[in-house]
């Protein structure tokens, strides 16, 4: 049993957590210990120090998480026993870097394309750099800035009118004099390589089954090619495609029609000569995934794990197709890939499509007769 | 798992009535548990054995299940292609060893909650803390082993803790779980959280 006291916030958004974790870490004579996320954004971090310092640490963070966001619970814990918090996984993978003495400004958005498209307009209106991006739940995404304090408002500002008008903004936030202590709230930003291209295609549709489908039609319109396909969580997964102006624009319309057709759409936009960090960032093609058989495609998304496995079992059973892979995008979503030749994949999928309409919620269900070259190699589930 | 006749799959919200679930269908039947996979705030329990006995260990389970949630869904599959089986992310782990005892479970919405329960659970009675699982949804389930009144004491702790908390899902005892069910849900997920 350790004497002092461990504090824990617990709230909905990362900019309400770095906000409130910052002013307890400045409040009292207190460190963080530890955090951890649960999904649809809740976000928890522990501070440990003495009782009263935790305590008047944790009042001044009640009060700066409901003034930023949605605060979820407060709790103090005089005097922590370590049998508790041993099994607790949010004290494990706490890195200890610092961060820089500089300004941080945090974009927070509903999916992934209005952060692309509101950290390009901040990169490009004053001299801020890019940190990391990530996900944490209910599709909320999030990506810092790092500058002086006057060009930190400035780009959030652009960023936040440039997010707003592709998607939903949850949140932004400055700190002009973050604490040290708060680098291991900030996302991993991993070194890239800077990269230019003419303009940066996103199409991003809730489901796995149909970001694929409108990324082939993206690549069978135009001459772009896929980098990746990059979940914003909450069931939502964006293709991000490269090219010239034209080529993207045009890739975009045919994957925003074929998304609505097959699926549900989240959110398209084209970002034109897109800053070479943003591109380094979130436009990162993927490596090491499989080659792809080069064969017709059939995709079966469900909201039940038993209905997609007996959906799955149907199909291999129904006609002479091969089980590739499955994938999970969040939000209940499970998804699984078969291959085979083109009219079987489609008695295949037709088989699969009843059977898990008998057990569960069906999202979606139909073949690819003959995908294109450059998606291969680019899908995760392989 | 490959080589058995049947497959039979218990899907529930949240991961406390899977693991209830799980133990009662294996006390039914001669079936052997495979493991566990979780689809944002859903999870699945998979187990094999003989037509005969996956249907008899479905109906206890998911009777057992339903008992403690509302949301179970429960289906065999009967010679399953050997692809079926990659659906198992969790695994039951052999080199996991937990000393007998009953096994409390408190699952609620929210983490930070967890933290001074567990604590509380601890301080009064003589129980351990061995997982909190994580799987999505804001689901968290704390488990905890100890002799059977001690963990009874330790879920009324829980209970009263939580009780003017909107987010408590539930609580479940099992006063001697069956080894396989530990060694699925006992041990660290990795990572975990999101």
């Amino acid at each position: 049993m350790s004497s002092g006291a461990i504090g824990i916030l617990e709230t909905r958004g990362m900019a309400s957590l770095m906000a409130s974790t910052d002013a307890m870490l400045k409040a009292a004579e207190v460190q963080l210990c530890g955090r951890h996320g649960i999904g649809s954004g809740w976000l928890t971090t522990v501070i440990s120090g003495q009782v009263a310092d935790v305590e008047a640490a944790i009042s001044v963070g009640e009060v700066e998480a409901n003034r930023t966001g949605e605060l979820i619970g407060t709790q103090v814990v005089p005097r922590p026993d370590a049998r508790a918090t041993d099994a607790m996984p949010h004290a494990t993978g706490l890195g200890a870097e610092q961060v820089q003495p500089q300004a941080i400004g945090l974009l927070e958005t509903q999916g992934l394309t209005p952060l692309v498209a509101g950290a390009d307009a901040m990169l490009k209106a004053a001299q801020v750099e890019l940190g990391g991006w990530a996900f944490i739940g209910g599709a909320l995404c999030h990506a810092p800035i790092f500058g002086d304090v006057a060009a930190v408002q400035t780009a959030l500002e652009v960023g936040r009118q440039a997010a707003e008008r592709i998607g939903t903004v949850y949140a932004t936030l400055v700190l002009p004099q973050p604490s040290e202590g708060l680098g291991p709230l900030l996302p991993p930003a991993p070194p890239v390589e800077l990269r230019s291209t003419g303009a940066l295609g996103l199409i991003e549709t809730i489901g796995y089954a149909s970001v694929v489908g409108s990324a082939n039609a993206m690549l069978k319109a135009a001459d772009v090619q896929i980098e990746r396909l990059s979940i914003g969580s909450g069931g939502r997964i964006t293709a991000l495609a490269t090219g010239h102006l034209d080529d993207v624009q045009a890739a975009v319309r045919a994957g925003a029609e074929a998304a609505t057709a097959l699926g549900e759409l989240d959110a398209s936009a084209v970002v034109s000569r897109p800053d070479p960090a943003l591109v380094a960032r979130f436009a990162t093609a993927v490596e090491g995934l499989g080659a792809g058989a080069r064969q017709a495609m059939g995709l079966i998304e469900t909201r039940s794990t038993v209905a997609l496995v007996r959906a799955v079992d149907r199909m291999l059973k129904a006609a002479a197709v091969e089980y590739e892979g499955a994938y999970k995008v969040g939000y209940y979503l499970t998804a699984a890939v078969v291959r085979g030749d083109v009219g079987a994949v489609q008695v295949a999928t037709d088989a699969g499509r009843q059977e898990a309409v008998e057990h569960g919620e069906l999202v979606s269900a139909y073949a690819i007769p003959q995908p294109y070259s450059g998606l291969e190699g680019r899908l995760p589930h392989v | 798992m490959a080589g058995d006749p049947a497959v039979g799959m218990i899907e529930v919200q949240g991961v406390a009535a899977a693991i209830v679930g799980a133990d009662a269908a294996c006390k039914a039947a001669d079936v052997k548990l495979a493991g566990w996979s979780s689809i944002g705030g859903y999870t699945t329990a998979f187990f094999t054995g003989s037509i005969s006995d996956v249907a008899a260990a479905l109906r206890s389970g998911e009777e057992a299940a339903r008992s403690v949630i509302e949301h179970v869904v429960a289906a065999p599959l009967l010679q399953p292609a050997a692809a079926c089986h990659q659906f198992v992310d969790f695994p039951v782990r052999s080199d996991s060893d937990f000393p007998a005892g009953a096994l409390g479970l408190v699952e609620t919405r929210g983490y930070g909650a967890h933290i001074h329960t567990n604590d509380q659970m601890v301080k009064t009675a003589p129980v351990e803390v061995i997982n909190v699982l994580t799987v999505h949804d804001r689901v968290v389930c704390s488990l905890v082993l100890g002799d059977v009144g001690a963990v009874n004491e330790a879920i009324a702790v829980a209970q009263k803790l939580l009780a003017d908390c909107e987010h408590l899902l539930g609580t479940a005892l099992i006063p001697q779980p069956r080894p396989e069910v530990l060694a699925a849900y006992a041990a660290p997920m990795g990572g975990g959280g999101v």
